[in-house]
Order: C-alpha cells, then structure tokens, then sequence
C-alpha cells in the first residue's frame, strides 16, 4: 500500500512538472511577454522599451533558468539601479527595490519549493492568496454540485436499470441522455431565460451568482449548481442504469428471486453494491470534469471561482497564475484518481492495489 | 441674488456676448453653459444671463445613509494622472477630489477652484483656491498643492501621463516639465497660470478623469494603498475584477457638504458582471444591484420594460474606425495612400452604422471627430458616401485586390457597428476579414492594429480630442496621423478663445481630416443609463463619470 502511494506521488509529481513546463513554455513566448509587457507597463512602449521592460524583469534569461528560478532550485534573478545617488536592487525575491545592504539579507530563492507562489500581474496580487480564495468558492460550489448530482444520478440508474425496458427506463432514459447531450453554456442560458428573467417571467431564482459568493442562498445558487449538475447527472444515470441492468440479469439475482425475497430487498440488498462498482469511478472522473464545467459556469453566473481565475489570467498572459492553476488542477485530477482506485478495493473486493 | 460670477468680479465679456448669442438662437443651450462657465460665470449666473429656468437639485430627497450597489468593471487603480479609464477614475473619486467637475448639462462646477478669472486671449489664468479644505489626513490645503498637482501633470516623460497633453501649453518642450513661471503661487489661496500660447480648454482639461487632484506625499503608488485626498469617502477594498467598495470617511469633515450637499450614502459598492451586457441585466433582474455603469443597445428596451428608470445623456462619444497610417502588414504599409482611406470612408453609409450598429440612439456624424454639441463646430456637410466612386479610388491606389482585416472588442454595440461597416465595404467589392478580439486581449494592441474600430469618450471642448488623437507623435494617436499642416492649424484653433473665430479654422481642420481620409465616424452615442426608484443623483453623465457626493437613496 505504501509502495502503492509513493508511485502515485512520483506520478503526480512528474506529470505536475511537464505540465507546469508546456504552460510556461508557451507563456513565455516572446508574443505572450511583449502582450504582457503592454498591458503592465503602457500600450504605447516601442519595442526597444518593451525589451528594457522585460529585462528589467527578469522575462528576458533562458527559460531554463526562469523555469528553474519559479521552481525554486536556483537563485531568483536580481537587478541594480542607481535611485538618487545610491545603488538598489530589485529582484524576484524583492519587494520592488530596495538597498543593497537589505537585498543581501534576502533569500536568495524564492519558488515553489519554498513556498512562494508568484504574484499575480492582473488582480495585482499574491497567487496563493487568490487561489486559496478563489478555490475555496469553487469548492462550495462543486460540494453542491454533487450532493445535488451523485444521489439523484444514482436513483435515476438504478429506478431505470432495476427493470429494462420498461415504461420507467424508456422515461429516464429519454431524460438523462438529454441533459447529458445538453453542453452548459446551452442549458445555462436556457434555465436563465426561463426561470430567472422577465422574458418567461418566473423570476424564480437570480441569474447571476456574484452575491452567492459571500452570503450564498436557494435563491442565488441553485441555478448554477443545477447547471452544472443536470450535465453530469444524466451521464453518470446512464452508466449506473447499464450497470444495474447487468447486474440484475446475474445468475445470483436470479436465484435470489426464486428463494422468494421480495424485489425491493433483491435491488437493495443484493444488487447494489454490484452495480455502484462501474459508476463510482464516473463519479471520480467527474471531478476534473467539474473543474472544466465550472469554467463556462462560473463566467455565465459571474461567480469569480476557480475557473473564472483561469479565464482572467490565460486572457491576460499572467504567467505566474496560469502556472499555478495548472498545478492544482493536476493534483485534482490525481488525487481523485487515486481515491478512484482505493474506493474499488473495498466495493470489490478481488481488486487489490498492490 | 448672490453674484453671477464665481469670483465676484465682473461678468467676462465673451460671456455677455454669448448669452446675447444664445437668446438669438445662435448658440445651443448646452454650449452657452459650457462656455459661460469656463469663463467663470457662475453656474446659477449663467442660468440668470441666459435667460433660463434654474434646474432642481438632483439630489434633493435623498437620505441619509445607505448602501448603493453599482454593477461597474472593477480594474487595477493606476497613478491618476496616467489612469486609462472612466471605471478607475469613479472609484477614486470617493477620496480624490478635482478642481473643477464638468456636469451633465455641459457647465463646469468649480470644486477645489473656488473660481478662475481668464484674461481676453487667454494667456493668463488666475485660479482662486477654496479655502477651508483639508486633506483627510488633517493638513490644510493650498495653493501649493495645486502648483504640485499641475506640475505633475506636466511631467511629460513620465510613461503614459496623459495630462501632460492636456496642459502642454505650461510644459517647457527642453526639459518636459512645468516651464519656469508658467505656474505661479501668489498667496496661500491664488496662484496664476500662464500658457506659452493663448490656450482655452486648461479648466476643461482640469475637470478631466486623471485630473484628480493628490496629496503632495503621493509618490505614483496604488492610489488605494495610500487613500490621502480630500473627499468625503475611504476605500475599504479592492479587488480587481470583482468589486471595489468605499466607504463614509466618519473622521473627516469634507469641505462640500456645506457648499454642494453631500455626501449621502455611507456605503457604495462597485461591483464587476464582466462585460457581457446580458449578465448586467442579469444582475439587474436579480436585484444584485441598484445601479448600471451603462445601458447598451437592446438592453435599453428591455431595462425599460422591468420598471428601471431611463436616464440618457446627449454626448460627443463616439467610435472610429481608423486605419492606421504607418501599420504594416507584411512588410508593406497599406494604408499610407491617402486615397485607400478616402476609399474605405467612401464606401461606408454613416446612418445605416447608426442604425445597425447602435438602434438609431445617438445623430450621424461626418468624419471628422467634431460635433455639433461642441461650441466650434462648423458644418461642413455630410460625409460623401459613393460605393462605386470608392471602388473606382482603390483600384488607381492598385489596392482592390488587398484583404483588409477589421478588427474589433467583443461587445455589442462596437462589434455590431464594425461588422456594419465590414458588410458594406464587402458590397462595394473590397475584400475584408473581421477579427473579433476579447476586451482583455483587445485593448492591448488598441493603437496599433492597422484596422480597427475604438470608441473615443467626449470631452467638452471640439479641439481637445483632436489634440489628443490627431496630432503628431501623441500616446494616444491610433491613425499613426503626421501632417504639419493639420498640427499647425490646430494649433492656432487652440489660441482662439472666441468659438465663433474658432469655428472658421475648425471647418479648414475638418475638411483637412477628411480629404486625408483618416477616420470612418459614423455617428455620436447618446449614452444610457438605468438605475431603481429608489436611487438619486445617479443621472447618467457625459463621460461616465459618477459623482460619488451626489448619490443617494429616496427618503
């Protein structure tokens, strides 16, 4: 087990460095860092500003270095002007400039490694400090994204899949492949229009969800939660539904209703657990999908989480950020992975991790 | 009945003359104020002179206290004097206040300014300082703080001032800062100015968005982190992107209550929908906020149905799809010949713009950036409009065969009109692409796209805009337009103080404009706003300003 786990960190440390380094590859693009230097600096800079802005900053070293520098396993970069006469430093281990004599006393490396995230060149701010925030939100809304999703999924595959092709499963069915064939930005924008605006005239709920980032209601939340939600529901009720109706034609349910127990007890007690084995991993995978769900929701109801984080800084270049959104949504995907498969060991018990 | 004039001195002459003017129908009633003003001329003066009814106090009925909710962009507060937005500037002004505010009926309020008295060609400027104004941290406020503030403004190489083209008159051209004596202090509460040429629009200029005025310890910080000013209210956060709240300073008595009323709320929250105008009406039908920054094309309508109260402003804002003169794309300049823009110009119906792109809400414009709200406007007919006269010009430019690629934001009324005027460059032959980019990307490159729409906000004065957009080697000169003889005339409309001599130039530079080809303008906005019942003072202003002191919730 042990073993078990150490592989996988290797994995999610691997896959964390390659990822983080396409992502820093193409940010630092000299295209990305003149847009950069732009939107910073002034719109107007003439080229050769543009290169004095950026080697004033450090975006101008190979990327090796710069690479190596967020990571933490070399030295930040360090700079020195001359201010009124006497000598400062600016550095990225520097809080703007500062006297030499202060710089010194400065760590001399400041990345990941060390805890330090980056600063965050659009919201003007330290990465980890909006990462924390912003997650934290995006997490509340996932939270009820699937306490509204898993039970409901699963109670409409196992209602549907408890007897194939019946009136019931035609029903469900119908329902679950249309919501799941319905992307977001269709089905937001239809629940908007219909139970949130004038044009239908419900006015049910509130078509934006910025409010339900602090003081989070029925009212202001459902919608996206529902949004978000209908799209994996009717995905995760079809696997459930295929797994139930394989189940119950096993050669033990049959038995089990020939020794008279009644249906409900069959479907309870002898078929569920069987059946819930193939939708518990669609449940995990449904992890990294809300993260990717979350960004078209989070924009359509202004609700400024995670993925609204992710919209913000790849449309302004903010490499540091950008970098940081990655890292985390490689330790989501893994993570969820990983409890994936130690939640198949106890549901079945022929698999084992080792 | 208290003085006409803000100073107590004599009404200006000019003003006289306009008032007669005016009562002849020659001037507008808009213009009449705009100019009495400037000139000093109190606002309830120039009422009286011209013969016209005072108007109500807008904010009569407000009570006090309240939060007011505000659906507006929230974006990173830069040093006033470089601030690139109406959005930065609003927030700021809850705790910097200007000198002067221009209002919406086009007069000018003097604010820090108790008044200004102009000399008859306009070359001496003596400015009377409030008196009885503290800063928030409890210093006394002067006259040399308003020395301060201007020579901050003429630092001209300090990387995106744009004040520095607004009082480029005081900038002494060797050095790029205040030339010696153009800025004089003459008593805790005077100081005179004095412009190298006759120059008319430094009070206009001083009501602009970065002209707030700062604290002399202001060193080119976040403004936010270091909230010294004047005014009535305190930053409490700000967030970029997502709301930006102030709040009633309670430690600081501010100078405008006993003159202006105000302030009323104790809370204003500016909170950013991004910038699809459906989800500000989103945020409207949800009650999430009291308040629009604006109201845009179809949304008009439909705010309108929902029981929100209309507030409009008639503006010289405007958008102008420009080619750039010194862009190149693939190694040529494509539209250096002035007759491959003449061609572009020609081939675009304004009022079928107007109509598409902006559902008739604002008046056809004539390509030449000045309109007829603005005191020199001369008319000088319609823009031509000749599709097959345009074509013809473009093939002797040996241009016909040549994509053109019209790039535009991504919003409602910018993009439409682009694709208007994509749509009839395409009918009369020409072959275009249209590149729609996000605002974030967008605004990144906005001067140096070789084709592409911007919108230009107003400002009071015709000759102002052109000095800040036309003339050569300006930061904001997206047309990449160099003719001396186009700077040389605007130079001598900028000496005129009298609009009526003014205007004889204006129609020269006007005509200049065009035969060069430099803008397609199709037509200036009137501009919208929408607020609850419940909201007061809220009317929406010429350039977006909000006046923080001035809004209130209904009793």
């Amino acid at each position: 087990m042990g073993l078990f786990f150490l592989r996988r960190l290797g994995v999610m440390i691997l896959t964390a460095l390659c990822l983080t380094f396409i992502v820093f590859f193409l940010t630092n693009l000299y295209p990305n860092l003149e847009k950069l230097a732009k939107t910073q600096g002034n719109m107007r800079m003439t080229d050769a500003e543009v290169t004095q802005w950026l080697d004033n900053r450090g975006y101008l070293q190979p990327m090796p270095v710069k690479y190596a520098q967020w990571l933490g396993v070399a030295p930040g970069w360090t700079r020195e002007f001359q201010q009124d006469g006497q000598t400062v430093v600016t550095g990225r281990c520097l809080d703007g400039a500062v006297p030499a004599a202060e710089a010194a006393e400065a760590p001399r490396f400041c990345g990941i490694l060390q805890g330090d995230w980056g600063y965050s060149t659009v919201f003007r701010d330290s990465v980890a400090s909006i990462i924390g925030t912003r997650l934290g939100l995006t997490g509340y809304l996932m939270f009820w994204v699937m306490l509204l999703m898993v039970p409901s999924a699963l109670l409409l595959g196992v209602l549907a899949g408890m007897r194939e092709g019946s009136r019931t499963d035609r029903t469900l069915s119908t329902f679950a492949i249309t919501t799941t064939a319905t992307p977001e930005y269709v089905s937001g924008v239809i629940l908007i229009a219909v139970f949130a605006s004038s044009a239908v005239g419900l006015r049910w709920f509130k078509g934006t969800a910025t409010a339900a980032m602090e003081n989070p209601n029925f009212e202001n939340f459902f919608l996206p939660v529902l949004t978000i939600a209908l799209y994996g529901m009717g995905y995760i009720a079809r696997m459930t539904r295929a797994s139930m109706a394989e189940v119950m034609t096993a050669q033990y349910i049959r038995t089990a209703r020939l020794k008279g127990v009644s249906f409900p007890n069959i479907v309870m007690k002898h078929a569920l657990r069987n059946a819930l084995i193939a939708p518990f991993t669609v449940i995990m995978l449904q992890f990294p999908w809300l993260l990717n769900g979350v960004v078209i929701v989070e924009t359509l109801f202004n609700y400024k989480g995670f993925g609204w984080t992710l919209v913000q800084a790849a449309g302004n270049n903010d490499i540091e950020l950008l970098l940081a959104v990655s890292v985390v949504s490689v330790i989501v995907v893994l993570v969820t992975q990983l409890i994936s498969d130690i939640g198949y060991v106890y549901l079945n018990p022929r698999i084992s991790v080792t | 009945m208290t003085h006409p004039t803000i100073n107590g001195k004599p009404v200006h002459p000019a003003a006289r003359m306009y008032a007669r003017e005016f009562r002849e129908g020659k001037l507008s009633r808009r213009e009449f104020l705009a100019r009495a003003t400037s000139l000093g001329v109190t606002a309830a003066g120039a009422y009286a002179l011209g013969g016209l009814a005072q108007p109500a106090r807008a904010t009569e009925g407000a009570r006090d206290g309240g939060t007011l909710r505000v659906q507006m962009e929230v974006r990173a507060l830069k040093d006033p004097r470089t601030a690139d937005w109406s959005q930065i500037a609003n927030i700021y002004r809850g705790w910097l206040d200007y000198l002067v505010e221009y209002q919406a009926d086009g007069s000018f309020k003097p604010m820090l300014l108790e008044s200004w008295e102009i000399n008859e060609d306009a070359t001496e400027y003596r400015l009377q300082v409030r008196q009885g104004v503290t800063w928030n941290n409890g210093d006394a406020f002067t006259a040399e703080d308003v020395a301060h503030n201007i020579r901050r403004w003429c630092e001209r190489d300090v990387e995106a001032n744009s004040m520095a083209a607004r009082v480029a008159s005081l900038i002494d051209d060797e050095t790029g800062l205040a030339r010696e004596g153009a800025i004089e202090v003459t008593g805790d509460h005077e100081l005179i100015l004095r412009p190298s040429v006759p120059d008319i629009t430094l009070i206009a200029g001083f009501a602009d968005y970065p002209a707030a005025v700062v604290h002399p310890s202001y060193n080119g910080e976040n403004p936010v982190d270091v909230p010294i000013g004047t005014g009535p209210y305190l930053p409490e956060s700000h967030e970029v992107g997502i709301r930006s709240v102030l709040v009633r300073n309670p430690d600081h008595s501010w100078w405008g209550t006993e003159v202006y009323g105000g302030p009323h709320l104790d809370r204003i929250e500016y909170i950013d929908f991004g910038t699809d105008p459906a989800s500000w009406l989103a945020a409207a039908e949800s009650e999430e906020v009291d308040m629009l920054y604006e109201s845009v094309g179809e949304f008009i309508e439909i705010l309108d149905a929902i029981g929100w109260t209309k507030s409009e402003a008639v503006t010289a804002n405007t958008i102008v799809i420009r080619p750039n003169q010194v862009a190149e794309v693939e190694g040529m300049r494509p539209y250096e010949d002035a007759r491959v823009r003449r061609a572009l110009a020609m081939a675009v119906d304004n009022s079928v713009c107007l109509e598409l792109g902006y559902s008739g809400l604002g008046t056809v414009a004539e390509n030449h950036h000045v309109c007829p709200i603005h005191p020199e406007y001369a008319d000088i007919g319609p823009a031509p409009y000749d599709p097959e006269g345009a074509m013809a010009l473009m093939e002797e430019a040996g241009m016909a065969d040549y994509e053109h690629e019209l790039v535009s934001i991504d919003d409602d009324w910018r993009k439409n009109t682009t694709d208007a005027v994509a749509a009839q460059l395409r009918d009369a032959g020409m072959n275009v692409r249209r590149t729609v980019l996000p605002g974030s990307t967008f605004w990144n490159d906005w001067t140096k796209f070789p084709f592409s729409s911007t919108n230009w906000n107003m400002r009071p004065l015709g000759v102002q805009v052109l000095a800040l957009a036309y003339r050569s080697g300006e930061a904001w000169n997206e047309c990449g337009y160099a003719n001396p003889e186009f700077d040389s005339k605007l130079a001598e409309a900028l000496s005129i103080a009298d609009a009526d001599q003014r205007r004889e130039v204006m129609a020269e530079i006007e005509q200049l404009l065009r035969d060069d080809g430099v803008i397609i303008q199709p037509y200036w906005r009137s501009i919208y706003r929408h607020y609850t019942d419940q909201v007061v003072g809220a009317d929406m202003h010429p350039t977006f300003e909000i006046h923080a002191y001035k809004l209130g919730l209904a009793a």
